[in-house]
């Protein structure tokens, strides 16, 4: 279950970053998206970021979620910033749509 | 300082940090490593059971072992094995006036007979003898009483560090213009660009929790920082506030002279755990044992709370009648018990404990790139002038001692547990010492010869004693990791791994220091570019 929450945590920031005009030029150079599919991306980011909020809690409770919650974000982040952006930028998506789907099936 | 606000909080970001850069990096790893000072006791004394029993029978053993050897004692303080500690560790306070001399294998302590203490296998029910040393308990030590110096000093010191951070926290956050644009942002192989995205990531991403372990850091010695309110209100009695406000069990009256002999622990564990609606116990104390009017106090093990005030119950331990509970806290006491957890993450299970771990080595990142990014900012100053300035030299020095030295001194220290002859006397202060000249033999190489030939070298030293720890340890002990992996003994075999991916991380930054070349400036590459051009043209 803390699993799929790390999982849900890393897509949406990977979603988020995908909405940033920087990043798309990292991994798509001049094809970069355009305004409004970027707004669509920062959209689905902060809807998963909830999402994965509501997993931490309803598996930890208020008291203990929302530090797992933290704890899974800067986790997914230094994922992202570190690892992924600077070494190998092409499996951001890849792993985005895949992490959660191993989440779900590990927390089932 | 400089005009403008937030050059001037710039200024005060660097200087804070810079000031206690070197002593906060010691206290953060320190206070990192103590997350798991458990299971780094337990690889420390490798001779210690790998099995667990029941609580019951455990407690059971614990109270055979303290009637047969501790009878007359007054208190018996029983921490029962849980599954991060199987041993169970057992200590006693002799009544004063008897003084007796300790049972023989019994460590002498500080006080004479006053106190005593044994390790017991809680599967036999035997004095356990594992060599002597501080364990993980070393580190967290360090982390606030530092060492070699009074107490009392080293908290403060280790106080206003943090204060320093905070301030540093703060000022930073302002400082970093681009803090939401620059989220993920790490560009790499760009000189000081390169440090200062590492620097901002590694604060960003885990800011949170730098802020948090900052600020629950200070809660944690508050009584101690600002005394004057308590003076205040009790002017005479200190401990008066301390049992009011942070509750405990009231004192227990002088013992009775009729002996009795007490109820079975299980039974008085089982009235416990009912009360509690099944959570277990984690240990217990009991009062004048054998008296009549004995008594024991059961706590409640950490679970899923975040507060660090643990829940105690009292019994009689003869008539097994609840005595009292430990109140419920008022609102500033449950404040503090809540940061006070929150620093410590007692609470934390595997995952929860692994998150803290990460994030704390991201704060010694997070330092570490700090005191360094101001000597690579610091630098092209001095080269314009052709020689390098004292400030920078010694700033050089100190980054390699902390920055490349610290880990040698953590690995050393694990080295010396393994290395020392186990029947040394003093052996555990022995251990510190190894960590102390490591780290010393560190920052001297540091000063004598502060250049890039050094950091190299130091952070691949630190590589081979991080990485070869687990062959050590495959050489000195039974519990290597071709033993623990097979039992699935995680504890023991994910501290031989961790220190293998340690080795493997500070080699890695070894290797880039090694082959790292200076970035070439864009009128640099121009001109570079054509002269090429130029000769490729004379050559056609």
């Amino acid at each position: 279950m803390m699993l799929l929450s790390l999982c849900v945590s890393f897509t949406a920031f990977a979603a988020l970053s995908l909405a940033m005009e920087k990043h798309q030029q990292d991994l798509h150079g001049r094809r970069a998206a355009l305004l409004l599919r970027r707004r669509s991306w920062s959209v689905l980011g902060w809807l998963l970021l909830a999402v994965a909020f509501g997993l931490c809690i309803g598996e930890h409770g208020w008291a203990m979620g929302p530090v797992v919650w933290l704890g899974t974000l800067t986790l997914s982040g230094i994922a992202l910033a570190f690892g992924l952006y600077p070494w190998k930028p092409h499996w951001v998506v890849p792993l985005a749509v895949l992490l959660p789907v191993i989440g779900l099936i590990a927390a089932i | 300082m400089k005009n403008g606000f937030r050059q001037s909080m710039a200024w005060l970001h660097t200087w804070t940090g810079l000031l206690v850069g070197w002593l906060l990096l010691l206290i953060f790893m320190a206070g990192t490593a103590s997350y798991y000072r458990e299971e780094i006791s337990r690889w420390m004394r490798p001779e210690l059971p790998a099995t667990t029993v029941s609580t019951d029978v455990a407690a059971a053993r614990a109270v055979q072992y303290l009637q047969a050897h501790a009878g007359q004692a007054e208190t018996w303080f029983v921490t029962l094995p849980d599954p991060r500690n199987p041993a169970m560790r057992l200590f006693w306070r002799n009544p004063e006036s008897l003084a007796k001399p300790p049972v023989d294998g019994e460590r002498r302590r500080r006080g004479g007979g006053r106190f005593g203490d044994a390790t017991v296998d809680p599967n036999t029910g035997d004095k356990l003898e594992a060599r002597d040393t501080r364990g993980g308990e070393f580190f967290y030590r360090l982390h606030f009483d530092l060492h070699y110096i009074p107490v009392v000093w080293a908290r403060y010191l280790v106080g206003f560090c943090a204060m320093f951070m905070l301030v540093a926290i703060i000022t930073g956050v302002i400082t970093h213009k681009k803090i939401f644009k620059d989220f993920f942002t790490f560009r790499k192989d760009k000189g000081l660009r390169s440090w200062l995205d590492f620097h901002n990531v590694s604060a960003v991403m885990a800011l949170p929790y730098h802020a948090m372990i900052t600020y629950t850091g200070i809660v944690t010695l508050m009584v101690m920082y600002l005394p004057w309110g308590i003076k205040v209100a009790y002017p005479t009695d200190e401990n008066a506030f301390f049992s009011e406000a942070f509750g405990g069990m009231p004192e227990v009256s002088a013992p009775a002279e009729g002996r009795s002999s007490p109820l079975p622990i299980t039974r008085l564990l089982e009235s416990a755990r009912a009360h509690w609606q099944g959570v277990d116990v984690s240990g217990f104390t009991v009062t004048h044992p054998g008296a009549a009017n004995a008594v024991i106090d059961i706590r409640q093990r950490d679970g899923r709370r975040l507060s660090t005030d643990t829940p105690a119950l009292r019994y009689d331990m003869v008539s097994g009648q609840l005595l009292s509970e430990t109140p419920a806290s008022g609102a500033a006491t449950a404040t503090r018990g809540v940061l006070y957890g929150l620093h410590l993450a007692r609470f934390a299970d595997w995952g929860l404990r692994a998150f803290f771990f990460v994030s704390g080595l991201i704060g010694c990142l997070m330092v570490a790139s700090g005191v360094v990014l101001w000597a690579v900012k610091e630098r092209p100053k001095h080269a314009k002038r052709s020689r390098i300035g004292f400030g920078l030299r010694l700033v050089d020095a100190l980054n390699i001692g902390a920055v490349a030295g610290l880990p040698i001194a953590f690995a050393a220290y694990f080295w010396g547990n393994r290395l020392l002859p186990v029947r040394l006397p003093e052996r555990a202060d022995a251990e510190v010492s190894v960590f102390f000249y490591a780290w010393a033999a560190a920052l001297l190489a540091g000063f004598i010869w502060p250049r890039r030939s050094m950091w190299t070298g130091l952070l691949y030293l630190g590589a081979v004693l991080f990485a070869l720890l687990p062959l050590l340890n495959a050489l000195t002990t039974q519990a290597h990791l071709g033993v623990t992996m097979v039992s699935g003994d995680w504890v023991l075999a994910g501290f031989d791994l961790v220190m293998l991916a340690f080795g493997a991380m500070l080699a890695l930054c070894g290797w880039r220091m090694q082959r790292w070349t200076p970035p070439i400036s864009a009128a640099e590459k121009k001109k570079r570019a054509a002269l090429q051009a130029g000769t490729a043209g004379a050559g056609a």
